[in-house]
């Protein structure tokens, strides 16, 4: 069954010039199953909430497909298409940020991640997750793009909407901080009996 | 802080993304990357987020693609029947105005010619079916000039009553 026949038959038939979708059903699925889980990965990372994750990668992927240009940034290449999903993911994780809350997402816990896996995984886990925590959101955000999603200066850019120039001395002073938390981490890990 | 940037460094990046580092990566930049603070860092820090990901990614729970296309779909009509409805809701405001306008000029002329059926209306609570031939021949149909203030008038009566009952069930 296609997903146009879930839709309502007399909705549907009112206005059928409105039921037009700029992309494909079967592209976009293909493109959810490449691009859905390391977005998910970097809004879970970056916002250190699964849940809230979850939300924001529906929200993400429905403004996507709401945009006029879906169909257009394909034609560009996935490449561009997952930039600029990753674009909403961003401004969507700011506007999060922006609003008023109750707690601060620096407090919330890590334990999230805490799911049972190997010995090396759990290692790794228990390094980068604190050290993650103590770092501001934006320092996250442009942690992950450049050394989990490789993203090169100008990508980077383009997504967080920060100035190109700026970002290499920006990803610098992130990357010396975090692997300083990494490196204190790691001797009082190897301190513990 | 100062920036201290290292010739390596953009070697050392390219070799990280793409898998090669340790096993395929000649023992002297292993070397140069265990003194290079620079590099140092890139390398535990790209190891460190290379493996998050790997975690992180494998943990994602994915939802079916049907429903966001689904709810997208929802989205772009409801969207777009709400930019239909807005010159709509422009031209009843103007019709709403026509109709005053109209209903403040029938009134104007009316109070101008002198409310002819006035004495019509006074006397008709002693008999409206004995009266109802003088208020037509007071009226004065035939004239020209008055069934071209009825029409528009009744006109702008139905219209008005109209655009009520739209706005009633509107609301409802």
């Amino acid at each position: 069954m296609s997903w146009e026949v879930a839709i309502p038959n007399g909705f549907a038939g009112e206005t059928p010039y409105i039921a037009e979708m700029p992309m494909d059903t079967e592209i976009f699925a293909g493109f959810y199953s490449r691009s859905a889980r390391p977005l998910w990965a970097y809004l879970a990372r970056v916002s250190s909430d699964p849940a809230l994750a979850d939300d924001l990668m529906q929200e993400s992927y429905l403004r996507f497909l709401c945009s006029s240009a879906p169909e257009q940034l394909l034609a560009e290449g996935e490449v561009a298409a997952r930039r600029y999903l990753f674009r909403i993911a961003t401004n969507l994780l700011r506007d999060h940020w922006r609003r008023p809350r109750a707690s601060s997402i620096d407090e919330l816990p890590e334990e999230f991640f805490a799911a049972p896996g190997t010995a090396a995984q759990a290692d790794s886990q228990a390094v980068l997750g604190p050290a993650l925590a103590l770092m501001r959101p934006r320092d996250r955000q442009l942690l992950w793009l450049a050394h989990a999603e490789g993203y090169s200066h100008h990508e980077i850019a383009q997504i967080t909407g920060l100035a190109s120039a700026s970002i290499r001395l920006l990803l610098f002073r992130a990357r010396h901080k975090i692997a300083g938390l990494l490196r204190k981490q790691s001797t009082t890990q190897g301190r513990k009996p | 802080m100062i920036l201290r940037s290292c010739a390596h460094e953009k070697e050392v990046a390219a070799l990280l993304a793409s898998g090669a580092w340790p096993h395929a990566v000649a023992s002297d930049l292993q070397a140069h990357a265990a003194a290079c603070r620079t590099c140092a860092d890139l390398v535990l820090v790209s190891k460190a987020f290379q493996a998050a990901r790997a975690r992180s990614t494998a943990a994602a729970p994915l939802h079916s693609p049907g429903t966001l296309w689904w709810r997208a779909q929802l989205r772009r009509r409801n969207a777009a029947v709400e930019r239909v409805g807005k010159p709509l809701l422009g031209a009843q405001i103007f019709a709403l105005v026509l109709n005053l306008l109209l209903v403040a000029g029938f009134l104007v002329a009316q109070a101008r010619s002198g409310l002819s059926w006035l004495p019509w209306l006074q006397q008709l609570p002693q008999s409206a079916l004995l009266y109802i031939q003088g208020f037509i021949a007071s009226t004065d149909f035939t004239s020209a000039s008055s069934l071209a203030v009825l029409i528009p008038a009744l006109a702008t009566l139905a219209i008005l009553s109209g655009v009520l009952v739209y706005f009633a069930s509107e609301k409802n």
